[in-house]
C-alpha cells in the first residue's frame, strides 16, 4: 500500500473487494464493489461486474472522443504521510491493510479534533434505509421500491443513473456518492432511467437515514460499550412512564467477554431499560441510549446510566473501552 | 492479508492488481500487473483502461 495514493482512490477501506476503472490519466471511470452490514457479497455479481466493465469500455471511448471532461484530481495522499499509521505500521516494519487506512485516518482525525462520527464511523449508509432494494445482476435496476423513494415515485424497473446530479454506474458509485451526503441534509435527488426517458426524484431522507450496522467492521474511535439494545416503542415507554422523545432502550445482549474483563465495564443485565445516560433522556440524532453513548462518548469515557429494572430504578456506571486489533 | 512484494518490500498488505487491458468475455489468460506506476504507462501506449483491484483478506 505504500505507494498508492489513497486520496485519488477513496473508498470504504472495510470492504473485501472492490475496482477502479480509470485511464492513463487517473480519471475515474467507476468504482465497482461495497457491501452491506449483512455480507460482503450482497452487492457482488459476475453478472453485473461484466455490465460495468461494458459500461465502462463505452465511458472511455466517449473519453477518448472528448466527450466526457477529465475530472479534477484530488490532492494525493499516500500511506507513508499519515503519521499515526508510520508510527505505528510502517516504523514497526508491520504490515498495512486496507481497513486500516480508513481506522487510522480516523484516528488522525480524532487526534486533531476534525473527528464527525456520522460521517466517518457511520460510512457507507444503506440504501435499503431509503427503501431501494437492487436487481443486483442487473447493477442499478431497481427490484423494489419502498418507503421514501417509493414516497419518491421510484418505481420497479427503474436504474438508477444518478445521485444530486453525480452520474453512478454501479453499486459502488451510488454507495460512494450516497456516503458523501451531508449527514444533515433533509432530501437528496435521484435520476432515474425509465423507459429511455429521464426523471428526477426528490427523496426525503427518513430520521437517521446515515445510521447503518457498523458491527462487522473494526474502529478504534468508536467506544465499546460491551451491550447492544433496542429501542423501546412509544406503547412500552407509556407503560414505563418515559419520554416519548427519548432513546429509552431495552438491553438485548451482553459480550460473555464483558464478564471476563479485568475491569468490569458495567452492570447490565439482558432485559434493563436504560433510560438516560449521564442525566440526558433524549437526542435528536440517537434514538437508544447506545447510540447516544457512541455518538457522544470517546473510548475509554464513563458515563452514568439511569436503569429501570424489574420496575425499580437503579443509577450504575459505565466505562468504555477502545477497540485494539491487530495493527 | 496478502504480500505482493517478496523479500524487503514486504510492507504490501493488500493486494492492489492492475490489468492494462480490457477484460476479455472468453480469455483466462489476463495478465496482471502489481504495479500502479507500470500500468498507467502501458494503459497510455496502448490507449486501454485500466482495471485495479483493491482486495483485503484480513
Amino acid at each position: 500500500m505504500d505507494d498508492v495514493n489513497v486520496s485519488l482512490f477513496d473508498h470504504d477501506w472495510n470492504t473485501t473487494l472492490y475496482f477502479f476503472l480509470l485511464n492513463a490519466d487517473e480519471h475515474i471511470y467507476m468504482r465497482y464493489g461495497g457491501r452491506d452490514s449483512a455480507s460482503p457479497d450482497t452487492y457482488l455479481n459476475l453478472q453485473s461486474l461484466e455490465l460495468a466493465a461494458a459500461q465502462g469500455l463505452e465511458l472511455h471511448r466517449e473519453y477518448a472522443g472528448g466527450q466526457i471532461k477529465p475530472a479534477p484530481l484530488p490532492r494525493p495522499v499516500f500511506p507513508r504521510e499519515m503519521p499515526l499509521l508510520v508510527e505505528r505500521t510502517f516504523a514497526l516494519n508491520k504490515c498495512v491493510e486496507c481497513h486500516l487506512i480508513g481506522d487510522f485516518q480516523n484516528l488522525q482525525r480524532e487526534h486533531d479534533g476534525t473527528l464527525d462520527k456520522l460521517t466517518h464511523v457511520y460510512r457507507s449508509p444503506d440504501i435499503k434505509t431509503l427503501g431501494i432494494i437492487l436487481d443486483v445482476p442487473k447493477g442499478l435496476v431497481v427490484k423494489e421500491a419502498r418507503g421514501a423513494v417509493q414516497a419518491a415515485g421510484m418505481k420497479t424497473g427503474d436504474r438508477i443513473a444518478a445521485l444530486n446530479g453525480t452520474p453512478v454506474w454501479t453499486f459502488g458509485d451510488l454507495q460512494y456518492c450516497y456516503d458523501k451526503v451531508d449527514r444533515q441534509a433533509e432530501r437528496i435527488q435521484i435520476t432515474v432511467d425509465r423507459g429511455g426517458q429521464s426523471a428526477s426524484l426528490s427523496v426525503v431522507l427518513p430520521p437517521r437515514w446515515w445510521w447503518t450496522d457498523v458491527r462487522y467492521r473494526l474502529s478504534s474511535v468508536e467506544p465499546k460499550t460491551y451491550f447492544e439494545d433496542r429501542p423501546l416503542t412509544d406503547e412500552e415507554k407509556r407503560k414505563f412512564g418515559l419520554k416519548l422523545d427519548g432513546f429509552a432502550s431495552q438491553v438485548t445482549y451482553i459480550p460473555g467477554v464483558a464478564r471476563m474483563k479485568m475491569v468490569k465495564c458495567h452492570d447490565l443485565l439482558v432485559g434493563d431499560i436504560i433510560f438516560a445516560v449521564d442525566g440526558k433522556d433524549r437526542d435528536p440524532l440517537a434514538n437508544t441510549a447506545d447510540l447516544f453513548i457512541k455518538l457522544t462518548k470517546q473510548p475509554g469515557d464513563a458515563a452514568t446510566l439511569d436503569v429501570l429494572r424489574n420496575g425499580e430504578r437503579i443509577r450504575m456506571p459505565l466505562t468504555t473501552d477502545r477497540v485494539n486489533f491487530r495493527k | 492479508m496478502h504480500h505482493k512484494f517478496v523479500g524487503s518490500l514486504c510492507v504490501l498488505a493488500c493486494l492492489a492488481r492492475l490489468a492494462a487491458a480490457p477484460m476479455p468475455a472468453q480469455d483466462d489468460s489476463v495478465k496482471w500487473l502489481n504495479n500502479y506506476q507500470a500500468a498507467l504507462r502501458q494503459a497510455k501506449q496502448t490507449h486501454k483502461p485500466i482495471f485495479l483491484e483493491f482486495r483485503c483478506e484480513a
